[in-house]
């Protein structure tokens, strides 16, 4: 069974290939890159679960590479370095995941970071689903709010009659109650 | 392009606001080139003072060692947040070189654009232009250096294939929205590859500006896709290349279109005609400045919509300038030989020019035709009084430097810059041996 699909974006080929290798036999697809911006059109092409870049990439700046990726949401990140040095840890600290492969690649290690990335990907996805969800619950509770207190204010009712009103009307017409409760701001604002 | 006028304090309050950390001090050079002066957004008000000093002789064609200090003036109705979404947030100011004494400095091409301008004004008119920029999209190759393909021939393309020219251009109208763009149209153009992106018109100063923004956001935009975008105006010999047909108006003074005229026979003004008159007197001396490479003039060929002769038409499309059907406030003209390797400062400054010469002298517009030019002969032209555009940038530069006009528009300082430019330019690639040679007289000598 496919476990997902990882772009390998590295201009030496051996590493790339022997990386390929390692990760094919794992049961994930593997796709290649040799350079920078070949990496994104890739990632806007099949929509990776997860990138590895080699900080030595061709054409652009690894880090600028990795950063355009996730910072338009097309993927994670993941780097390998030949060099753990104070700048580099400092660059991917910013990336979405904390983590790293160090050459010479060790396969064990390899295993560990790319199960770990996805799975730190996949909590963060969720995690980013359910703030949304929960944001949009959230502007739809002040627009209610907002539509209930015209009602009040205009029609001389409580707080339940007003919030009735709504849902019946939002029942009747068959859309969400937000829709319903934004309509009764614009009516009211024009007046 | 919505702009605000922010006073100083309401400036610096703003990108406080806004959490802005660096600013952009941006001008054009003499090539037509954006060149930035980043500064901190604690720097700004030090800014705003006029008080940011650059070294001129850095910048290509601009002073002489012993007089490089200049000074940024920033136009605080050009602050601009960028929208995509970067490591810090970032915004520039369009800026006015002046020299150390405070006066403006005649090699900045924004301040002479504003010279004609107020020339312009007062005669009575405000010059309108909406541009129609076109541009290519290409992928990199294995080593990430640009090349001519427009689609990768790697073999991952076990998903339906994706249309990544089309989706960058998408994302490049969503963010020049944000930026307070007026997108008329974009579409693919004939070439594989190619792009055309129009916004609306505004007046010459703001239009020069939007098409350099417009160009910043392209090549950004395009390499956040993967892509490498270009405004070289023929990258392939057998493919049409990329213009940048200008749509000019001349306003009066109170917003009514000065070029519309109800009672005349196809609706325009005598200030129209005249306008008209000048750009055909003074066409082949501009195009010096609205194509001003060797690879401008490969595109000005014969069988490819671009023009090479200079005349003018209502609706044909072959001729230099196109008289568009649409009258009233839309009455324009079209000129269709620029293209986006063009200074926009310098080319709408030299043609401005050239339209109010014409005005001030009452030009009458030689060479309107009305069928397609493309199908006479030389000697249907020749009777016609019917003159090609320059075929290279040597006889461009030649025609720009015998006209006086021209030399009026630019001034002293930027005329001389422009002429050693590309007389430099034309004698570099006269000395490089293309591969047509090699391909043509190797074997056959």
């Amino acid at each position: 069974m496919l476990k997902g699909k990882i772009i390998i974006a590295d201009s030496g080929e051996y590493t790339r290939k022997s990386i390929k290798d390692l990760l094919t036999k794992r049961g994930y697809k593997i796709y290649e890159a040799t350079d920078g911006l070949g990496a994104i059109r890739m990632c806007r092409t099949i929509y990776p679960e997860l990138v590895i870049i080699d900080t030595n990439l061709w054409g652009m700046d690894a880090f600028q590479v990795g950063r355009i990726i996730e910072e338009d949401n097309l993927s994670t990140v993941i780097y390998i370095t030949n060099n753990v040095n104070s700048n580099f840890l400092e660059q991917i600290k910013k990336m979405k995941v904390f983590a790293y492969i160090s050459n010479p690649i060790m396969k064990d290690n390899l295993y560990q970071m790319v199960e770990f990335a996805l799975m730190n990907a996949n909590k963060i996805k969720n995690l980013e689903k359910k703030v949304s969800k929960l944001q949009s619950k959230l502007e739809g509770r002040k627009i209610i709010d907002k539509a209930k207190g015209i009602l009040m204010d205009k029609e001389k009712i409580t707080e339940e009659e007003a919030y009735k009103s709504i849902r019946r009307e939002s029942m009747d017409r068959c859309e969400k109650i937000e829709e319903t409760a934004n309509r009764i701001i614009d009516k009211y604002s024009k007046e | 392009m919505l702009k605000e006028n922010y006073s100083k304090e309401e400036l610096l309050q703003r990108v406080k606001e806004l959490e802005v950390e660096f600013i952009h001090l941006q001008f054009t050079d003499i090539m037509g080139v954006m060149k930035n002066v980043s500064i901190t957004s604690e720097q700004l008000s030090k800014a705003l003072n006029n008080e940011i000093m650059f070294d001129g002789s850095s910048i290509d064609g601009f002073v002489r060692i012993e007089e490089s200090d200049m000074y940024l003036r920033p136009d605080l109705s050009t602050f601009q947040v960028f929208p995509w979404s970067g490591e810090y947030k970032e915004a520039r100011i369009i800026c006015n070189i002046y020299n150390a004494d405070g006066t403006p400095f005649e090699g900045c091409p924004r301040n002479t654009l504003k010279r004609i301008i107020n020339e312009a004004k007062e005669m009575g008119y405000t010059m309108n232009v909406g541009p129609e920029c076109e541009f290519f999209l290409f992928n990199t190759d294995e080593k990430g250096e640009p090349s001519l393909e427009t689609h990768d021939n790697a073999g991952y393309f076990d998903l339906a294939p994706v249309d990544l020219g089309g989706n960058a251009r998408k994302s490049m109208i969503t963010v020049l929205k944000k930026m307070g763009f007026e997108i008329e149209a974009s579409h693919h153009e004939c070439a594989p590859g190619q792009h055309e992106i129009d916004f609306e018109y505004a007046d010459a100063l703001t239009t020069a500006d939007n098409i350099m923004t417009f160009k910043m956001v392209v090549r950004i935009i395009a390499q956040r896709h993967g892509l490498h975008a270009t405004f070289m105006p023929k990258p392939k010999d057998n493919i049409a290349g990329s213009g940048m047909h200008l749509n000019i108006s001349l306003a009066n003074l109170d917003g009514s279109n000065a070029f519309y005229d109800e009672n005349d026979k196809i609706q325009l003004s005598k200030p129209a005609y005249h306008f008209l008159g000048g750009l055909v007197k003074h066409a082949k001396a501009f195009t010096a400045i609205t194509n001003p490479t060797v690879n401008s003039y490969k595109r000005l060929v014969p069988g490819y919509e671009a023009p090479v002769m200079i005349a003018w038409a209502e609706s044909n499309r072959s001729p230099l300038i196109r008289v568009p059907a649409k009258k009233g406030n839309s009455t324009r003209v079209e000129l269709r030989s620029p293209d986006p390797s063009a200074n926009p400062y310098l080319a709408l400054a030299t043609t401005l020019k050239a339209g109010i010469d014409g005005i001030k002298n009452e030009v009458e517009p030689k060479n309107k035709v009305s069928s397609n030019l493309y199908d006479m002969n030389e000697k249907e032209l020749k009777d016609l009084g019917i003159d090609r555009l320059p075929t290279n940038l040597k006889e461009a530069i030649i025609e720009f430097s015998q006209d006086k006009t021209m030399k009026d528009a630019l001034g002293d300082h930027l005329f001389e810059r422009v002429i050693n430019a590309a007389l430099y330019e034309w004698n570099e690639y006269s000395k490089y041996i293309s591969q047509w040679e090699i391909d043509r007289y190797l074997m056959k000598f």
